[in-house]
């Protein structure tokens, strides 16, 4: 992947340019538009122009007045916004260790199971991981708010069924529990992807290489350690990014399970549904949006994101440059 | 070498059976209880329904206005795969065969969206989408799914052509084809693959998106399936089985789908997974 | 540039493909905004009769979902899209709307004086009095009962609140849950509950106006009593009420679970609906002992305002139907329509429902006053609602004791309500 994102082009450039190539790359400059104006009307700009709007200030929909960086001061200085914010940003990295944790080891751990071939009734185990992940994140956010339910829900029941009545809790209402719940909620719904993607890296993997592993004496554990895991390093880089980017974007569960205000007391307060109250919706019940100070937020988001990335494209992809060159 | 019953092999299939119970249970408490009762989910939330009803279903449907989330959100996501995948595919072709440093840089720029979600820029779209008077109208939607899904097209489809042989564009271009022929009929059926990689990766995401419903649109007539569950878990009054068969709606066409073509799926994830 | 310059072209042909809609033959269409989504029906019942006096006005109600409403109408004003008439939230909300000039003001519209006290206008009107709203919708709030469980039980309404903790003791001793309230739902807890019972702890309309022109300090002992009352009812919650929601509070108390709840008049509909066997009735927040004077949260929820910027026409038709609305006849036939919101007119009416007339029949001899933190205390952050609710929510969770919530409450109003600023410092 890597090398194909950065160097497209095959080397050859010193083609000689006849008309008919003149030609050509006109009806590609006509492909390439459509694509390109939608993209830059509907994302690039929009994306660039609301950062630029994090230094405006004003009612409602059209912020107009030039602030400098008054908004930033806001969101760092001043207790009511700093607080949440930082809340969020705290929160959302809690989200996505958790995540890190349970969804991608629980993924490694499927792939290397499903990657036996040997393994009966595979497909339907890989069809099963994945079902989640089709449906609406609101769909199972619900579903999982009806299972925890302190009252009626399935999993209290079941402790106490199995004699561990005293664990039972309300889950979602304890401003302790709220955050790790909705988390495992959540990589309860996605494991199916960092399993696919473990899996299409394992499957990669030649055989031979771990079958001559097995002559030489080695144990299927030091197998996955030795040989599996350092391949699948890109694979994990990948995985880890991935992740992060989507952590740092998720709303719906948090929407279907806390409500936008990430109750109880913001402590599900992620900066997606921060981001959301303060730009879009206001806060209950004035709910009077703050624009330029939604900008704001968004922007930090994005900061954080590009610096995650950043990171990963400087140390994440080393161990793949090694194995490609 | 059979080893079935190796005790490996047991527990691996624990490991997994668990995980399907862990999968397949809430599953099954959606679908059971769309059927119950009102009262009695509360009463008994598990076990089978004491008697069926389906007023959750019709009540949805009608009352609920199901039918027409349902209309919304297939017009949207179709609407939204084909552009996408015609101008992504019309943009992989030009990419893949262009090699200059101003393509290689649009093809950054194109995937450069990979990594940043289009909803930090839900301000200004939300302006434009205004301006353009296109709020509580399903047009607002597509054209930022449309921008939404040109990264990971444009990606999976530039290097899927890229890895086409040059020879057989080159031999229909030897026999006079123009570029757009080329790109009908040469390119198009080969990178068949790939648009249903591109397909999966999309409709997934557009079907079930939340965020820019919940901020467009606002009259009835031009809400979405997500939407629509959403409002049915509103402030004030819900109704669990008429919303648990709306949850059961919503997913259900998806999970059939899927289920029907869970190989081609995983097949088109893992070949999107592979190469991304 | 470019980009604009193609934004503005298809703009422009959008605008070309828009048909324009106007009046023909004098008939005039006008649209109403509003938040209450559940009422489609019962508004169509409201407009049809309308529409039935004056023939040549046709009223479209085109209500959107609660927590979008504020946003949504802003949006649709700033974009000059916005709906001709539309429902007003009571105070700030509006009062903002008004002074950046989307409003049309009222002062000289026919019937508004006189048919409305002066409190009743207050939601919707400047400091100095100025209407830019008719007073629409009322709720009341109370403590909803099970009647057969009472019986049952061989309980009392209770006529005091150490009766109301009495009664509750019993009803928890039976093996139920006394009260079906929950935080789950964190507004529940500020809308239902505290400011549910803050008029009786802080002495009703006199009380709250005392808080708000700085002669008493949002810590003094009668805050600290709604915060104490709060936490006297703590016990009483069912388990597990953390995570439980509005909606489970409600089926507790229809299961016959619970056997009260603290609740608004807005559920009368749902709950004859969903259980129209239940036998249920109402009674109001009582006094503590030796305490006299009852009080009901008889909040101002909606009131009806014009917008400034619809075409003249418009505005003489939606001007016809305002006038309309401060009319006895259209009091009864709202209150009768919508049952559980009342009318806010001061014309004598009859209502027809059992359980709104149970909710009105609070009022006799009660002081009536709005939720706690809708004047004023909305104005500024961190606003008095938000407070209120965490502080509640802190004295159930026994995170805080009433006095510790009621200052935090005086220290964070002092941070931008001037009166409250008055206050020793310091707690």
């Amino acid at each position: 992947m890597a090398n194909s994102v950065l160097a497209p082009a095959r080397a050859s450039e010193q083609v000689e340019i006849t008309r008919w190539d003149v030609q050509r790359r006109r009806t590609w400059v006509l492909f390439l538009i459509p694509a390109l104006l939608i993209y830059t009307i509907f994302m690039a700009f929009p994306l660039f122009n609301s950062m630029r709007l994090s230094f405006y200030q004003g009612q409602g929909l059209t912020p107009d007045r030039y602030v400098g960086l008054e908004n930033y001061v806001t969101l760092f200085t001043n207790p009511l916004w700093r607080d949440r914010f930082f809340n969020a940003v705290g929160n959302t990295f809690v989200f996505f260790a958790i995540h890190m944790l349970v969804q991608n080891t629980l993924g490694l751990l499927f792939a290397t199971l499903l990657s036996n071939t040997r393994l009966f009734g595979r497909n339907v185990y890989r069809a099963i991981i994945f079902t989640p992940a089709t449906m609406s994140v609101l769909v199972t956010g619900f579903l999982w708010t009806l299972i925890l339910n302190p009252r009626w829900g399935m999993l209290n029941q079941v402790l106490e069924w199995i004699g561990l009545g005293a664990l039972a809790r309300p889950w979602l209402g304890d401003a302790n529990l709220a955050l790790p719940t909705i988390s495992l909620v959540s990589s309860w719904q996605w494991v199916g992807l960092p399993t696919m993607m473990f899996l299409a890296g394992l499957l990669t993997i030649s055989d031979e290489l771990s079958e001559a592993a097995r002559v030489d004496g080695a144990s299927a554990w030091q197998i996955f350690w030795r040989i599996k895991l350092p391949l699948l390093r890109p694979t994990i880089g990948i995985v880890s990014v991935l992740t992060f980017i989507g952590n740092f974007n998720a709303f719906d569960v948090i929407f279907a399970m806390a409500g936008a205000r990430g109750e109880p007391a913001y402590a599900t307060d992620l900066l997606a549904t921060f981001f959301y109250r303060t730009a879009i919706a206001g806060e209950h019940p004035v709910a009077q949006p703050n624009m330029g100070l939604g900008a704001a937020v968004a922007t930090c988001t994005f900061l954080i994101l590009l610096t995650g990335v950043s990171l990963w494209l400087r140390f994440g992809r080393g161990g793949e440059e090694t194995l490609a060159g | 070498m059979t080893r079935r019953f190796s005790p490996g092999m047991i527990v691996t299939h624990l490991v997994l059976l668990a995980w399907s119970l862990v999968v397949l249970i809430p599953v099954w408490t959606m679908l059971i209880n769309s059927i119950k009762p009102k009262r009695e989910i509360f009463r008994n939330p598990f076990g089978l329904p004491s008697e069926v009803t389906l007023d959750g279903y019709s009540n949805a449907w009608t009352a609920g206005r199901f039918d027409l989330y349902f209309r919304n959100s297939i017009i949207v996501s179709v609407v939204s795969l084909l552009l996408i995948l015609l101008l992504g595919s019309l943009a992989a072709y030009a990419l893949a065969n262009w090699r200059s440093r101003l393509s290689n840089i649009l093809y950054i720029y194109f995937i450069a969206g990979l990594m940043i979600p289009i909803r930090l820029g839900t301000i200004n779209l939300f302006q434009i989408i205004q301006s353009l008077g296109l709020t509580d109208n399903l047009l607002g939607l597509i054209p930022i799914y449309v921008a939404m899904g040109m990264p990971i097209a444009t990606f999976v489809l530039t290097s899927f052509i890229r890895s086409v042989p040059a020879e057989l564009s080159d031999a229909a271009r030897i026999d006079g084809a123009s570029e757009w022929r080329v790109y009908l009929s040469v390119i198009l059926p080969l990178i068949r693959p790939a648009l249903a990689t591109v397909t999966i990766f999309n409709l997934l995401p557009i079907w079930n998106d939340l965020w820019f419903p919940l901020i467009f649109i606002r009259n009835q007539e031009a809400r979405t399936v997500t939407l629509g569950v959403s409002l049915l878990f509103g402030q004030y009054q819900t109704d669990w089985t008429r919303a648990l068969a709306a949850l059961s709606m919503a997913a259900v066409p998806v999970l059939v789908a899927y289920l029907l073509m869970s190989s081609q799926f995983i097949k088109g994830l893992t070949a999107g997974a592979i190469k991304g | 540039m470019k980009l604009r310059l193609t934004l503005l072209l298809v703009i422009a042909m959008l605008l070309g493909l828009i048909p324009s809609v106007s009046a023909q033959g004098g008939e005039i269409a006008l649209t109403m905004g509003s938040w209450r989504v559940d009422d489609v029906a019962q508004m169509q019942v409201i407009l049809d009769a309308f529409h039935a006096a004056y023939p040549n006005i046709t009223i479209t109600f085109d209500p959107t979902n609660p927590p979008d409403y504020n946003a949504t109408l802003r949006t649709q004003l700033e974009g000059g899209t916005a709906p001709d008439l539309f429902y007003l939230r009571s105070y700030a909300t509006s009062r903002q709307l008004f002074e950046e000039g989307y409003l049309e003001p009222l002062g000289d519209l026919p019937g508004l004086m006189e048919n409305f006290t002066e409190a009743a206008r207050a939601p919707w009107a400047t400091d100095d009095g100025l209407p830019y709203g008719v007073p629409f919708i009322a709720v009341s709030h109370g403590v909803y009962y099970n009647i057969d469980l009472f019986n049952e039980l061989g309980l009392e309404v209770p006529q005091t609140w150490e009766e109301l903790l009495a009664v509750a003791q019993k009803i928890k001793d039976a093996g139920y849950d006394p009260f079906a309230n929950a935080s789950g739902d964190e507004w529940t807890i500020a809308e239902i509950v505290f400011m549910n019972i803050a008029p009786t702890f802080i002495g009703g309309y006199e009380g709250r106006q005392a808080y708000l022109n700085g002669e008493r300090c949002f810590n003094d002992e009668h805050a600290v009593a709604v915060f104490q009352a709060v936490a006297d009812l703590a016990p009483f919650l069912p388990e597990g009420q953390e995570a439980l929601t509005y909606y489970d509070s409600q089926q507790l108390f229809l299961m016959g679970e619970a056997a009260m709840w603290l609740g608004g008049s807005w559920d009368i509909p749902f709950f004859e609906s969903e259980a129209p066997d239940f036998e249920w009735s109402v009674f109001g927040i009582p006094a503590p002992e030796g305490q006299e004077q009852r009080y009901v949260t008889f909040h101002m929820d909606a009131g009806m305002g014009l917008n400034a910027a619809a075409p003249d026409d418009h505005k003489e038709a939606a001007k016809l139907f305002l006038e309309w609305m401060t009319t006895p006849e259209f009091a009864t036939l709202m209150g009768d329509t919508l049952p559980g919101f009342f009318p806010i007119s001061n014309h004598p009416i009859e209502l027809s429902n059992p359980h709104a007339n149970a909710f009105l029949a609070l009022n006799e001899g009660a002081g009536l006053d709005v939720r706690w933190a809708w004047e004023k205390l909305l104005d500024g952050q961190p606003d008095g609602y938000t407070l209120m609710q965490n502080g509640a929510l802190a004295v159930i969770a026994g995170t805080m004791t009433p006095q510790e919530a009621a200052d935090a409450l005086q220290e964070g109003l002092a941070q931008w309500f001037e009166p409250a600023q008055k206050c020793p410092a310091g707690m």
